[in-house]
Formats: C-alpha cells, sequence, structure tokens
C-alpha cells in the first residue's frame, strides 16, 4: 500500500512545483526602474528617462513564450539631460506630447534566447505602430539564492528610428536612431 | 541732442553698438549654421538671439530717438544718384534691422522651443508652433540677412571712399573739425 501512496505523493508534489513554475505576474517597482534612451547629438548624445505610467509584465521561466510584457510611458513626463532637449522631445516636432501622451509596448512572442529572451512586440510612438525586437536579460538582485524569483531586474534594449513615426524634428541636429537602455526591478505579485 | 549739422552722441553711441552688434551677428550666424552642434557650442544659438533681440531693441530707440530728435539731413554727395542710393541705402537698413529679428523671432517660436532672453526671461509666443511658419521665416531670416550683409559693405565701402566728413560726422558729431 505505502509503495502505492509514496510515488503518488511525489507524482502530486512534482505537478504543484510544475503548477508554481508556470506563468507568474510581476509588478513594477517604479522607483527601481527606469526607461532609458538616448540618441546622437552632433559629437555627444541627449540621454533622457520616461517615466513609467502602467506595466502588466508575466514571466514563465520554464516556458519563456508564455511570457508576455505591455508598458505604457508617460511622454508628458520624460526628461532629457538639458531642459531645450527636454522641451523639443515632447513638442509637435517630435513626441507630440499633448496630442500623443502615451507610448506604448505589447508583447507578441517571447523566445529564449543565449541565456535572455527576445521580446518581439509593438511599439506605438506618436499614434504609430510599428514592429520592434528587444533583447531582455532578467537578473536576480545581489544576495538572493538561486531559484528565488520574489524580486527581478529586467534589462531591455533595442533601437528604435525615430522616423519611422514620424518624430522627425530637428533631423538636421538629432540622429534618427533612438537606443533604449530599459532597467526595471519587478516585484512577484502575491 | 542731434542739430542740423551734428549727430549728437545718442544718435552716435547707438549706431555704433549697433554696429558692432550687427557685424558681430553676422559673423556669428553664419557660423552658427555651418557648425557641428552639440553641448559645447549650443549656447551660442542662446546668443544669437538674444543680442538680436537686444538690436532690435536698439533699433526701435533709433527710430524713436529720431522723431524726438532729428538727424541731420544727409551731406550732398557729388552726384544726384548717389543722394537718391544712400537715401535707399538708409531706408533698406532700417527695414531689415526691423524685419531681420522679427523674423528670426518668429521661426524660434514657431520650432516650438522657448525663446530666452540671456538664457533668463522667457520672451511670450505669439506665433502658432508650425515647421511652415518656421521654416518659412528662417528662409525669409536668411535671405534678409544676406542682403543686409550687402548693404553693410556697401555702407563701409562708401563711407571711407567719401571724403566729405561724412564718417567723421558719424565718429565725432561734426562733418569739420572743431576750431579752437
Amino acid at each position: 500500500m505505502n509503495k502505492l501512496i509514496f510515488p503518488a505523493l511525489v507524482a502530486l508534489c512534482l505537478s504543484a512545483v510544475a503548477a508554481l513554475a508556470g506563468p507568474e505576474r510581476y509588478l513594477l517597482d517604479a522607483e527601481k526602474s527606469k526607461v532609458g534612451f538616448a540618441v546622437p547629438f552632433g559629437p555627444d548624445r541627449i540621454r533622457g528617462t520616461f517615466p513609467v505610467r502602467e506595466a502588466d509584465i508575466v514571466l514563465d521561466f520554464e516556458r519563456a513564450s508564455n511570457s508576455t510584457v505591455s508598458v505604457v510611458l508617460d511622454v508628458g513626463q520624460a526628461q532629457a539631460n538639458f531642459p531645450f532637449a527636454t522641451q523639443a522631445m515632447r513638442g509637435p516636432k517630435v513626441l507630440a506630447a499633448d496630442t500623443h501622451p502615451d507610448i506604448t509596448f505589447v508583447s507578441r512572442s517571447v523566445a529564449a534566447q543565449d541565456g535572455g529572451a527576445i521580446v518581439s512586440g509593438d511599439i506605438t510612438i506618436r499614434g504609430v505602430t510599428r514592429p520592434i525586437d528587444l533583447r531582455a536579460d532578467v537578473f536576480r538582485p545581489k544576495g538572493t539564492e538561486l531559484g528565488d524569483r520574489a524580486v527581478l531586474s529586467v534589462v531591455l534594449s533595442g533601437n528604435v528610428a525615430r522616423s519611422d513615426f514620424g518624430a522627425t524634428g530637428w533631423a538636421d541636429l538629432v540622429g534618427d536612431t533612438v537606443t533604449l537602455d530599459i532597467r526595471v526591478q519587478v516585484n512577484q505579485a502575491k | 541732442m542731434n542739430t542740423e549739422t551734428r549727430y549728437g552722441w545718442v544718435s552716435r553711441l547707438i549706431h555704433w553698438l549697433m554696429a558692432l552688434g550687427v557685424i558681430a551677428m553676422l559673423g556669428l550666424g553664419a557660423y552658427i549654421v555651418r557648425m557641428e552642434v552639440g553641448f559645447s557650442n549650443l549656447w551660442l544659438f542662446g546668443v544669437h538671439k538674444s543680442i538680436g533681440m537686444m538690436l532690435f531693441a536698439l533699433i526701435i530707440l533709433r527710430l524713436i530717438w529720431h522723431r524726438i530728435s532729428a538727424p541731420p539731413a544727409p551731406m550732398p554727395a557729388e552726384a544726384a544718384w548717389q543722394d537718391s542710393a544712400a537715401r535707399i541705402a538708409h531706408r533698406s537698413f532700417y527695414v531689415l534691422l526691423v524685419l531681420i529679428p522679427i523674423f528670426g523671432y518668429i521661426g524660434s517660436a514657431a520650432s516650438g522651443l522657448d525663446v530666452l532672453l540671456f538664457e533668463r526671461w522667457k520672451v511670450p509666443s505669439v506665433v502658432p508652433v508650425s515647421e511652415a511658419w518656421e521654416d518659412g521665416a528662417f528662409l525669409v531670416h536668411s535671405i534678409l540677412t544676406k542682403l543686409l550683409a550687402a548693404l553693410v559693405l556697401i555702407h563701409i565701402a562708401a563711407a571711407i571712399k567719401r571724403r566729405d566728413g561724412t564718417l567723421r560726422r558719424m565718429l565725432l558729431g561734426s562733418a569739420e573739425a572743431r576750431v579752437a
């Protein structure tokens, strides 16, 4: 009898573990997150950040393809590293914050690659939606144990051509390729 | 005050301040449209706009001052056509010196960026934020500036060429040396 019960208990425990390892919803820690960008400006680079208005993140470490990410950025509060760039970026010639207050990203697929993942999705800037691939790497904070996924750091990187979205202002002074450097901390939802 | 034959110190001061400012601005403007813009030289745009607004204030002050204290009549040239040419050139100076900063301001304000006086005081915007307005205004600003540059060269050449005391009158007030 015991010989039958024990494997059954083990099977039950394993299935419970498998269930636990499924998709997990994570909440963004806005204080410890930064959506950064950089764009060439003559010999220099304009850098800045966007605050995250909303984020919905589901991660599945067993099957990356089950993971989903959607993020809404607040264009009206975007900051660059000097005041004129902030004003120019929010203005009608670039991001047009008055008429398009959000930048949104919605993932379509996530594929594991080289220890990280490629997050493919659609980004909408100035009301124009284009596909984009972001390289994603997930890290545990220092001091946490292997397998502890309660708090994670996610680094996403990619590029967009601002002209693809009609954000063509000051094209003679500012480059077209905008490098995205997104570093967010997420906490497992309880 | 100006008299029928002399320029007073106010007119002369405004003239020479504007002369310095205009020549400096022509050089600065030519430089900034060609330079590779970066953090290290972005401030030059602010300097250009600020000096431009000061020159606009000076030309308005000059026009007002000449209503209060009429300048002496031009000294007669050797030929009648030269008098006509000088009169057209002087009027063109006034028109250009009024219009160039106005169109520079319209282009700057239409870009959607604040127009600041000496990086401190925001000049109110009275034009719509529009690329068409911006491009059109800067095109006019550029064309008028080239006309002004040509006019400045003609003006300097004519002032040097004339030996009738015209230049001395603007430098020292009177066309003739004072007799003790």
